[in-house]
């Protein structure tokens, strides 16, 4: 049902006409995010530039039952910014400023649509900079992380979004600003900025974001290590681990992720090795250096067969683009390809895998594996071919290397979100009661269940519906933005 | 304190503590060890104390994901012995004070001791719970692995929640490796110039652990750093070097002295500051002594005091506050404290204060833009426990009518605020 002519009035008498887009040709830019299987063409875009604007126009909301979707830079890959049909979708670009840095306190004030990198560009004169780095951070809006409380390759030892947010000013689904955390670490009350983090959007809208600064590490060591099997390179992180070395990042790829990002870019990668670790230490030069020779001697035990230590910034760089260039790459080997996102606990890492490769084998189909070792976060690409009539089947796969990965004690996301995406897996992971308390926590913010209903939720609309395969973002086409 | 409630329950599993919200009608208090338990505000008469004392264990610790799960009525410094045997800690430093606080007290009163400034608090540490609702609903929330974003994070809302949303009953936390070894330098002086000490160090790249300051004639900035056996002592010279004339290393034992007062009780000695070259002959090894299995004090005597300040009470009113750091000494200033614990990085500091000037010193933070709330205090002193509600405080009441509609769990924790 189209929106009354009146309610549209009242959020062009808010804005002004300029900013409220009703152009089905304007609209349909907003139609999905990075999970593009899903597309709704909203009513209505608002494009406030003001806080205060953002709070308005939910007032007008609140008072029809309108139901609107907050949006920033639409990276999401769960769907979570997904419009609803009747309902608005409140674009957060235009609120872009970094309010303030403040290099004594360690910390910056910025308005939600900031990107993730401008944190640390804003930050780095002063020599800080930003810890949670999502390999979509050079797009990705902090309002955005927030809402998915992202993470990146760094966030094993640095921890995630929430880690690193000291307060927020949010807009509640019923118009009214408030300011969610506080100057310090110390808090009154329960937690409601932790509550708020990672809700995917379903609590209210962020407006404003303190984030905590750190100093950039004095020194950083880089290292690639190639091992006779995933199983030994998982040995590997453990064997860190255990010697009370908490490296800044830890990746792994298998054969098939490394041929396809070797052909793609040439980083340096070995063709012929069975598994890679990437492994970064930072911190103060004679910690680093300390903990290197250490992380070597461990290579060495477990039968590495190569160990490339980036002699440069360049080199570094290459490294790391070999990396993040993997999941775009797999298209060269595959004509079609979902990407998974689970957790297990890091010891299973080599179990699941196993357990992966038997039932792609099942299956009939090939899986390629980049993932976060350090903290058990997998990405299994699960490759397929539509014309070959492969969809079912790769779908099927991909769903149950997700609930494989609750199975082993692990989560169903480990940084994309349920979003739309896998609301109707949440039952595999959660008890009724657990949802019907997420549930009343939902409620308690948002009792008209207007701010981006039907997401995270199983719902019986949602799990009729089917995701689709992977498209890429338009901006990784561009070339603009890579994925992790 | 709080009066003694008529009926004590003391379950001993998750289910037993079910059972025991469903089948006593009325209000009830949920209670771990008791060492916090004169912090915030006062109970309200309640039907029962549901004592979470008896719900004590590790259910699974997994050495090689650095993850353990405990029953939430464990003492941390059990839990503290146990993972130290595989050189694993919780990076909270409240285990320096062996009182027997609980792991799912911890959480509730949403503490957090000096290593916060690297490590952040329980909220930080916690990844998963178990949580028995008021109207006896099991709820689960995250898991065991570190990286996680299905689903709300419940143990935020639980964290600091002062037992009045839930019972914890089992807790989820994320381990670290016990550091090699650990140093701390001290430099005496007054909390300005510890302050300008403080600003130099954040910008350096010697990563200390803490950075605290603890009041005394003149007072003295303390600073912790963590690192590898043969490498450590390279960053004590060169933090020595930054902090200058007077900067020397003391004995880990001083960090009693900060945990006195944080607890209000400056018990050595008439400010237990001054010199005192015993402690100084600085050792850097440390191991899992480091981790609470020191045991310095009795268990706590119904006051919740124990170790080396067991005797002293409280004198005055025990006040934590919040600010954003470079506030924080102005504020302080601005105080009449008679005894301070000041995390001079984190902005966070403990300060004693006469009761009756309890009211002003939040108005005080509060227009620092701060936070503050009160901990121990004599039984007799009527003082708000918290300052001015924060803006989200209608949200928290709706937060609390749908988990707790009746109003059953903790009343009176958040007067005035609810
Ligand atoms: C190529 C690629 C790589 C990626 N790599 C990573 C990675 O390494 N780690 C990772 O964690 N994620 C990654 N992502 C996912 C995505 O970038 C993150 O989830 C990011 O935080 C989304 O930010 P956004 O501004 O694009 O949000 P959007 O997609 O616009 O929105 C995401 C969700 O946040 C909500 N939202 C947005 N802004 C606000 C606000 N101001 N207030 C309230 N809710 C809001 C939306 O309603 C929606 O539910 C990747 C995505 C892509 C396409
Ligand atoms: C003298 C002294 C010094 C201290 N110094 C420090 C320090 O330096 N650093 C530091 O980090 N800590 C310090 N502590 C803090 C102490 O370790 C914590 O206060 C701890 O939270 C107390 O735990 P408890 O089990 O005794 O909780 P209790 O006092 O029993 O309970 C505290 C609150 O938590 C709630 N609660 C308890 N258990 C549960 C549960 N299972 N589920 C839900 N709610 C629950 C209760 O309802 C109550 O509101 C000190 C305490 C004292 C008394």
């Amino acid at each position: 049902m189209p929106l009354d002519r009146r309610i549209v009035d009242e959020f062009v008498g808010v804005l002004g006409a300029a900013d409220v887009l009703s152009d089905p040709i304007k609209t349909r830019t907003y139609e999905c995010d990075g999970l593009t299987g899903y597309r709704v063409v909203p009513e209505l875009v608002l494009l406030p530039r003001t806080a205060e604007a953002v709070a308005e126009c939910v007032k007008v909301c609140a008072r029809h039952g309108v139901p609107f979707v907050a949006r920033g830079a639409g990276t999401g890959l769960s769907g979570g910014a997904l419009p609803v049909a009747d309902g608005v979708v409140i674009g957060l670009n235009r609120l872009n400023r970094v309010l303030e840095v403040d290099p004594e306190n360690r910390r910056a004030v910025l308005e939600p649509g900031v990107t993730n990198l401008e944190i640390t560009a804003a930050a780095s004169p002063f020599g800080l900079y930003y810890a949670p780095d999502p390999s979509s951070q050079q797009v990705c809006t902090i309002g955005g992380n927030v809402a998915e409380n992202s993470g990146g390759a760094h966030c094993l030892k640095y921890g995630f979004t929430t880690n690193h947010v000291l307060s927020i000013e949010v807009v509640l689904p019923d118009g009214s600003l408030v300011t969610l955390g506080s100057d310090s670490a110390e808090q009154s009350g329960p937690d409601l900025r932790g509550v708020f983090l990672g809700s995917e959007g379903t609590l209210g809208i962020t407006t404003k974001i303190t984030v905590r600064l750190l100093r950039t590490p004095e020194t950083m060591r880089t290292l690639l290590a190639d091992f006779p099997s995933v199983a030994a390179g998982g040995q590997v992180v453990s064997d860190i681990v255990s010697a009370g070395i908490v490296p800044a990042a830890v990746e792994m790829m298998d054969a098939l992720a490394i041929e396809a990002a070797e052909g793609a870019t040439g980083a340096g990668y070995s063709l012929d090795t069975p598994a890679a670790l990437v492994v970064e230490l930072d911190g103060t030069a004679e910690e680093c250096d300390d903990q290197f020779e250490q992380v070597k001697a461990i290579c060495d035990r477990h039968g590495c067969t190569r160990l490339h230590i980036a002699g440069s910034p360049e080199e570094r760089a290459a490294i790391w683009r070999g990396r993040k260039a993997a999941f775009a790459a797999v298209g060269r080997i595959s004509p079609d390809y979902i990407v998974q996102d689970g957790v297990v606990p890091r010891t299973r890492l080599s179990e699941v895998l196993d357990k992966i490769a038997e039932m792609a084998d099942d299956a009939g189909l090939r899986v390629a594996n980049v993932f976060h070792a350090g903290d058990g976060n997998l990405h299994p690409l699960v490759l397929y071919s539509e014309a070959d009539g492969e969809v079912e089947r790769a779908e099927e796969l991909s769903s149950g290397i997700a609930e494989l990965c609750v199975a082993m004690g692990g989560s169903l996301s480990g940084e994309h979100g349920i979003g739309t995406d896998k609301a109707c897996s949440m039952p595999t992971m959660f008890g009724e009661d657990d949802l019907e308390a997420f549930h009343r926590v939902r409620t308690a913010f948002d009792p008209g269940d207007i701010c981006n209903p039907g997401k995270l939720f199983p719902t019986p609309r949602l799990c009729g519906e089917r995701p689709g395969k992977y498209r890429p973002h338009p901006l990784e086409e561009q070339g603009a933005i890579e994925r992790l | 304190m709080t009066r003694a409630a008529p009926t004590t329950l003391r379950p001993t599993t998750p289910k037993e503590v079910r059972d025991a919200v469903l089948d006593t009608p009325g209000r009830l208090a949920i209670a771990g060890a008791g060492t916090a338990a004169d912090w915030a505000g006062r109970l309200d008469d309640v039907d029962a104390t549901l004592d979470t004392t008896g719900l004590t264990g590790v259910i699974a610790h997994n050495p090689g994901d650095m993850t353990v799960s405990v029953h939430a009525g464990t003492p941390l410094r059990d839990l503290a012995g146990e993972i130290g045997e595989h050189r694993q800690r919780l990076a909270l430093d409240a285990a320096r004070i062996p009182r027997g606080a609980t792991v799912g007290g911890l959480l509730a009163t949403a503490d957090a001791g000096p290593s916060a400034l690297v490590y952040g608090s329980m909220r930080d540490l916690v990844i998963g719970t178990t949580t028995v609702l008021a109207d006896g609903t099991m709820v689960r929330s995250g898991g065991h692995v570190i990286k996680n974003v299905a689903g709300y994070d419940m143990a935020k809302l639980l964290h600091g929640s002062y037992g009045t949303l839930g019972v914890l009953v089992e807790v989820v936390l994320r381990l670290h490796p016990v550091p090699k070894a650990t140093a701390t330098v001290a430099v005496d002086g007054p909390l300005t110039s510890a302050a300008e000490h403080t600003a130099r160090l954040v910008q350096s790249p010697l990563e200390p652990i803490a950075c605290e300051w603890i009041s005394g004639d003149p007072g003295r900035l303390l600073v912790r750093l963590e690192g590898g056996e043969s490498t450590l002592h390279l960053r004590v010279d060169r933090l020595m070097e930054l902090l200058g004339d007077g900067a020397h290393e003391v004995d880990d034992a001083v960090w009693d002295e900060h945990a006195a007062l944080v607890a209000g009780v400056p018990g050595l000695g008439d400010n237990g500051l001054g010199d005192n070259g015993s402690r100084d002959n600085g050792s850097r090894d440390n191991g899992s002594r480091d981790n609470g299995s020191r045991d310095n004090g009795s268990r706590d005597n119904g006051t919740g005091a124990g170790g080396p300040a067991a005797d002293a009470a409280p004198e005055g009113a025990v006040l934590r506050i919040g600010a954003a750091p470079t506030r924080l000494p102005s504020l302080i200033a601005e105080l009449p404290a008679t005894a301070v614990a000041a995390g001079l990085g984190t902005g966070v500091a403990t300060v004693t204060v006469p009761g009756a000037a309890v009211a002003e010193a939040h108005d005080a933070v509060a227009a620092a833009n701060g936070t503050s709330s009160l901990r121990s205090r004599s039984a007799d002193l009527d003082a708000p426990a918290w300052g001015p509600p924060p803006s989200g405080l209608p949200v928290l009441k709706a937060i609390k009518h749908k988990l707790d509609p009746d109003g059953r769990l903790s009343p009176g924790r958040f007067h005035p605020w609810m």
